[in-house]
């Protein structure tokens, strides 16, 4: 059977292929401090693309990415002498995909703001319990990794995932799943109507994410060699994850990747020394995006500028028009 | 046979390093050329709490004591490595108080910086952290204000705890409050690994000493108001209060109980009793106060000169608290020793720090593993604007305060 | 437990249940009216209680007198961010739902810009000041009970200007204005209320009594940037609680939420309040997603 691929598709993977061969020649190239970096970044395109996977596409906005993240992560860490590393990280997105199943079932039929905020506190609630449970029951603060793998490894593991987040996305959008989400973000009901089980759906589609934010944390486990839940379970994570995809495009396929980039780069200069600066560009650029550029910076065509200038023009001429007239 | 007449570290240090001098200005005498070439900075890397919670304790009990020990080495020359003075090249910066920049500069200084020397960041949480790291990349780490069984038991031959352990302190308290008739105990810990185990020592050490505690709380870090807790302990009339806790907290369950009039005989609160800043924030009422200390400036004539030299640097304002500090200093003390003899070969140094009983102004202090033995569980109380040792009667430097005076 | 002791731990989770009802009221003021999820708002609070800080001590002011001052100089800052962002989303969204969200990203970039610009300004550390610290005693039964008298201010200063919100809605024009739109946007422009004006001015006040709370909060207890999140996730509970858009529910579930905390914290531990009330906040969200109170 001949392999029919349209060009749009090919034009995607081969963009796809050619990153990922640059970011395999880094750690062999690149100093310790690009590797750094490049692990970040593909740490956040890995989750900024899955999330945006389902998120921007239903438009329903999860908070819970930290929750899955650090679900992998305690699963890795615990589990990681065990079964080894691939065992942790499947085991890591299997737990991580668990857990969103639940959460879905119990509270995707909610839309909008009490969506957002529900998964906001079920991912407090789940590091308060955890940590109660590690200090009540198993009596520890932290965990300590005492088998580690290569950083190399981690690195390789992480750009896998990251590569496989952006590739799903591809074959999602082109599939009746992906369209499936698509129509549940337009309009919800209508997609009821037209016989889409927007219950199996959604459900999927959150378990997916999940299960990515799952495997990445238990990568990112190792890489850091002591977690406890305040690191692993930081609401910061899954803010800063939303905040990419965001920026970046969340209906776009390389917008989220693009900030993952442009965030990484800002994060690793500035974090350490001046994280007050970064999280406050953080904040600004996301209120700037969503007033002027919603969505995103993967929507940014020369059009847009013209649009910009428009507005402007027109504010302009408001304004003066209203002081001539001498009212608002 | 008490500690404190065994001659303190100054004392041997000035002697080693004028036995090394003698040579040495010959020495640069004659070949100048080669003493200055010698002289690279040894580099030693750390980070600190300057924001966030842990700032009080970081910055009262340890920074100081390494800047002190920098400036103090430098001024005579520089350290001695082996023989040849090198001047120290201190390399911190400000973990915010937040493990996980802790462990990145950690790795990033022994890794890719690769340092010669490590100092410990603040807190048993951090500690924790860092420990295993120091352990992997093979550097000495002996730290001052980490308390923790786990830690311990983790078996690391990189690492060195200063301060006496959970164990140690809450039998001295226990020892104590049972030689003076304490019946009743109330407690509440902060809720992280030092919290934790102080509390699950106590409960060990309170078995079958005649005293039963009759509520216990703990509470996460960071807490705002205890007065609910406090309250309801006061309804039970207790003895003895007991508060593992942290300075933010001691200051805060100590003002809280003026506030709703809780009057235990005996008020223990273990960090922060033992900082200046107790006695600034609550005054007169600092009286009978109890908490973990194991020294002060009567301790041993090593002590004074530490206390004084600290005074004179930073002032009368920020003097050097009567537990961690001398915790601190000790560490410092044995490291410049270790350097002196091994020189900044890691593992020799960590060799000479394992094997070797050290005089220091703490008194003697040996390792077992990883934990200093020489120390023995101590318990200090304000009398007179001082910070007494007042247990074990063999360390006092005054005897106890029977019950603590209301709170004014 | 003694009476007496009851009564103090019911009377300590009232007065930090005052406070939770002051900061919720301004953010169902601002749900309520304008569907904007302001998940920023406890910065402000920090704001208030920061500037209220500095003034005591940096220049001397009394906090009392910058009770009004905080209230006034935020509720300024409130209509200035209005004006700012959300009449822009306002005008620019398709539906309701997507302003809704972008309200809530907006407030997002606004929570991460205010709390470490705070940080950057002030520096991570608690601050505090003594203000009004002596304990007063109170004759009651069971011996009566001890509390600081910046406490019971906070609680008397909270309780009235939730009070006069209430009543403020209730029986002025322009509160009833305001309860006209929260009940039909369109029916109320029909009849001729300025959505215009109205919007700023109640995301304003919002803030303002956020501002407010912060000053009061500053009295008694140590402040720092990050103070501010907690609050907000307590104000999100307490108007899920008692339901969005509900001035009344919200000040009753402030108070309630305030004792189950204090009465939770006495037979658990402090260390589980966090739990228990997200615990509280889920099921609630749950099972009743309307609120305790609402009405159908």
């Amino acid at each position: 059977m001949k392999l029919h691929i349209k060009p749009a598709l090919a034009r995607d993977l081969l963009v796809l292929f050619a990153l990922t061969g640059w970011a395999l020649a880094i750690p062999y190239f690149g100093s310790e401090f690009m590797v750094s970096m490049a692990l970040t970044c593909l740490m956040y395109a890995a989750l900024a693309s899955s999330w945006s996977l389902f998120c921007g596409t239903t438009r329903y906005l999860s908070l819970a990415t930290a929750a899955f993240f650090g679900v992998g992560a305690y699963t890795g860490a615990i589990l990681l002498e065990q079964i080894g590393w691939f065992g942790a990280i499947t085991l890591g997105a299997a737990v991580a995909a668990a857990v969103a199943v639940v959460m879905g079932a119990a509270v995707l039929h909610l839309r909008g703001t009490y969506f957002a905020v529900l998964t906001f506190g079920m991912t407090e609630l789940i590091r308060h319990a955890i940590t109660w449970w590690e200090k009540q029951v198993t009596g520890t603060v932290g965990r300590v990794l005492a088998v580690v793998p290569e950083r190399d490894t981690v690195y390789l593991t992480v750009l896998a995932l990251a590569v496989a987040a952006i590739g799903v996305s591809i074959m999602v959008r082109r599939s009746r799943f992906g369209l499936a989400m698509a129509g549940i973000g337009a309009d919800e009901q209508r997609a009821q109507t037209l016989g889409v089980n927007t219950r199996l759906v959604k459900i999927g589609g959150f378990a997916l994410t999940a299960a990515f934010a799952g495997a990445v944390g238990a990568a990112m486990s190792a890489r850091w060699t002591y977690i406890d839940p305040a690191t692993v379970f930081n609401p910061f994570i899954g803010f800063q994850t939303v905040l990419i995809a965001l920026i970046g495009g969340a209906a776009t396929l390389w917008g989220p990747l693009i900030a993952a980039v442009v965030f990484s780069l800002l994060a690793e200069t500035l974090r350490l020394q001046a994280p007050q600066v970064y999280m406050m560009s953080l904040g600004l650029l996301l209120i700037l995006c969503v007033l002027y550029l919603p969505g995103g910076l993967a929507s940014l065509r020369t059009a847009t500028f013209g649009q910009w200038r428009d507005d402007t023009s027109q504010w302009w001429r408001e304004r003066t028009r209203a002081g001539k007239k001498g009212a608002r | 046979m008490t500690d404190r007449n065994i001659p303190a570290g100054p004392t041997r240090r000035a002697v080693v390093q004028a036995a090394i001098a003698a040579p040495a200005a010959l020495a640069s005498l004659a070949f100048p050329a080669i003493v200055r070439a010698q002289a690279a900075p040894v580099r030693v890397g750390y980070t600190m709490a300057r924001t966030g919670p842990w700032t009080t304790g970081a910055q009262v009990s340890q920074e100081p004591n390494y800047l002190l020990w920098a400036e103090a080495q430098n001024a005579a020359g520089g350290l001695n490595v082996k023989g040849v003075k090198r001047p120290i090249e201190l390399i911190g910066s400000d973990d915010r108080s937040d493990i996980e920049t802790c462990v990145r500069t950690y790795e990033k200084l022994m890794g890719s910086d690769k340092v010669d020397l490590i100092l410990p960041p603040w807190g048993s949480n951090a500690n924790f952290a860092v420990a295993p790291l120091a352990n992997r990349f093979g550097y000495p780490l002996l730290a001052p204000t980490a308390l923790s069984r786990r830690l311990v038991e983790m078996k690391l031959p990189y690492f060195f705890l200063m301060l006496q352990q959970p164990k140690a302190m809450m039998e001295a308290l226990v020892d104590m409050l049972k030689a003076n008739g304490t019946k009743t105990m109330v407690v509440v810990y902060v809720d992280d690994l030092f919290g934790l185990e102080n509390y699950a020592a106590l409960k060990v050490a309170v078995q079958g000493s005649g005293i039963s505690i009759v509520e216990d709380k703990s509470y996460p870090l960071g807490i705002k108001d205890l007065s609910p807790v406090l309250r309801s302990m006061k309804d039970k009339n207790p003895d003895a209060f007991v508060g593992l806790t942290y300075p933010p907290d001691t200051i805060l369950a100590s003002r809280q109980s003026k506030e709703i009039g809780f009057n235990p005989k005996f008020f223990y609160a273990s960090v922060g009793t033992a900082f200046q800043l107790y006695r600034n924030v609550m005054g007169a009422g600092a009286e009978g106060v109890l908490g973990m200390g194991s020294w002060n400036a009567k301790t041993s004539p090593g002590a004074k000169a530490y206390f004084d030299a600290h005074v004179k640097k930073f002032g009368a304002q920020k003097e050097p608290d009567r537990w961690a500090s001398g915790a601190t200093w000790a560490a410092l003390e044995i490291l410049t020793n270790a350097v002196a003899k091994a020189g900044l070969d890691r593992k020799a140094i960590r060799d000479y720090v394992a094997g070797t009983e050290h005089g220091t102004l703490l008194g003697k202090v040996r390792f077992a593993g990883s934990e200093n033995v020489g120390t023995p569980g101590t318990v200090g109380q304000w009398q007179k604007g001082e910070f007494e040792v007042v247990w074990p009667k063999a360390n006092a430097t005054a005897p106890l305060l029977p019950a603590k005076p209301a709170w004014v | 437990m003694s009476f007496g002791s009851w009564l103090e731990l019911i009377a300590s989770g009232l007065i930090t249940g005052g406070v939770y009802a002051l900061v919720a009221l301004g953010l169902n003021l601002q749900y309520g009216l304008m569907r904007v999820l302001n998940i920023a708002h406890g910065e402000f609070l920090m704001v208030g209680a920061f500037l209220t800080w500095w003034a005591h001590t940096q220049l001397g002011v009394s906090p009392l007198l910058m009770v009004p001052v905080s209230f006034v100089l935020l509720m300024a800052l409130g209509m200035a961010i209005h004006r700012l962002t959300f009449r822009r989303l306002a005008r620019t969204s398709p539906n309701l739902d997507v302003f809704e969200a972008r309200g809530l990203m907006v407030s997002f970039g606004l929570m991460f810009v205010v709390q470490n610009f705070a940080q950057l300004l002030w520096g991570g550390d608690l601050r505090g000041y003594d203000f009004m610290a002596d304990p007063v005693r109170i004759p009651g039964p069971g011996g009566g009970a001890q509390f600081a008298a910046n406490k019971l201010l906070l609680l008397a200063l909270a309780l009235a200007f939730s009070t006069a919100l209430i009543v403020v809605l209730r029986k002025t024009l322009y509160g009833k204005g305001v309860r006209a739109l929260m009940q039909s946007p369109t029916g109320a422009q029909l009849v001729g209320i300025d959505t215009t004006r109205l919007h700023p001015l109640m995301f304003g006040i919002g803030l303002g009594l956020s501002g407010v709370a912060g000053c009061l909060l500053s009295m008694t207890y140590t402040i720092s940037p990050s103070m501010g999140e907690p609050y907000t996730v307590t104000a999100l509970i307490v108007i899920t609680l008692g339901g969005f858009g509900s001035m009344a529910g919200a000040l009753a579930a402030g108070l309630a939420l305030g004792v189950i905390e204090a009465v939770g914290m006495h037979f658990t531990s402090p260390s589980l309040k966090s739990l228990l009330s997200y615990g509280i906040f889920i099921a609630v969200l749950l099972w009743r997603p309307n609120g305790l109170f609402a009405r159908k």
